[in-house]
């Protein structure tokens, strides 16, 4: 996934009904019609917010005979997960070795990190 | 607000140690170091406006991560600019808060301001959140 991908991902979830809808497919799958009725917003707008959602590959749809269901496609968040995930695990293992750092008495501290 | 990540920690010590821990040169050399590589070289002037230079010896290679301090609060908050090659050198923030919380204390780092695509500066309120979500929840499920 390239940089073009990775826009396209921020921008999709750069708008709150956009994420409200992730966070719901993130429970489950759902139908266009269930997400319509959960959200205050007309069928017609869920659609077009879907269609974002689906052009930045977060989300795909499968026909059911007459259902559209939606399921969250959460590989194709790759590269902002581990963006993400990057800059959030360094600052966890310097916590641990901080919290490691502080509870022993001695110099002789490893960083390895407290166990959790 | 823009593209944070934000991590935090409830360490059994005070906000007075804690802090001491990040602000003085000699403690950081010891524990701002990854898992299983040598101690930090650190040099640091730790006043406002004052600059540090952290040298993480990873077994992979020396990484210097370099910034200034834009706030010192003892022991509230730590706030310094960062910048490193995972920042593409330029500048971001990190605000280190320090609160107490029964015999213990909760630190929190916010690192914010962080470089990447472009969308990544435009876009305001929670996207990293959500992305924040996903990541846990794959890690949960073991797939991350």
């Amino acid at each position: 996934m390239g940089e073009y991908q990775l826009d396209s991902v921020l921008s999709a979830v750069a708008d709150p009904t956009r994420r409200a809808i992730l966070d719901r497919l993130l429970v489950s799958d759902a139908r266009v019609t269930e997400l319509a009725r959960e959200f205050p917003i007309s069928l017609n707008s869920t659609s077009k917010h879907i269609k974002v959602l689906e052009r930045a590959r977060l989300v795909e749809r499968h026909v059911r005979g007459r259902d559209h269901v939606l399921s969250l496609r959460a590989e194709a968040l790759g590269d902002a997960v581990a963006w993400m995930t990057q800059y959030r695990d360094f600052w966890e293992q310097r916590l641990a070795a901080l919290e490691a750092f502080v509870l022993s008495d001695a110099d002789e501290v490893t960083a390895d990190g407290a166990p959790r | 607000m823009t593209a944070a990540v934000t991590v935090s920690r409830r360490i059994a010590a005070s906000a007075d140690r804690l802090f001491d821990a990040w602000l003085d040169p000699v403690s950081l050399a010891v524990w701002m170091r990854r898992d299983g590589s040598e101690p930090s070289n650190v040099v640091a002037d730790p006043r406002v406006g004052g600059a540090f230079t952290i040298t993480m010896n990873d077994p992979g290679g020396s990484f210097v991560h370099a910034g200034s301090y834009t706030v010192i609060d003892r022991p509230h908050t730590l706030e310094f600019t960062w910048r490193s090659i995972a920042t593409h050198h330029t500048d971001s923030v990190v605000r280190v808060t320090f609160r107490p919380d029964g015999d213990a204390t909760v630190v929190e780092v916010r690192h914010e301001q962080l470089p990447d695509a472009e969308a990544v500066q435009q876009h305001t309120e929670g996207w990293t959140e959500i992305i924040d979500r996903f990541a846990r929840t794959l890690a949960e499920n073991g797939d991350a």
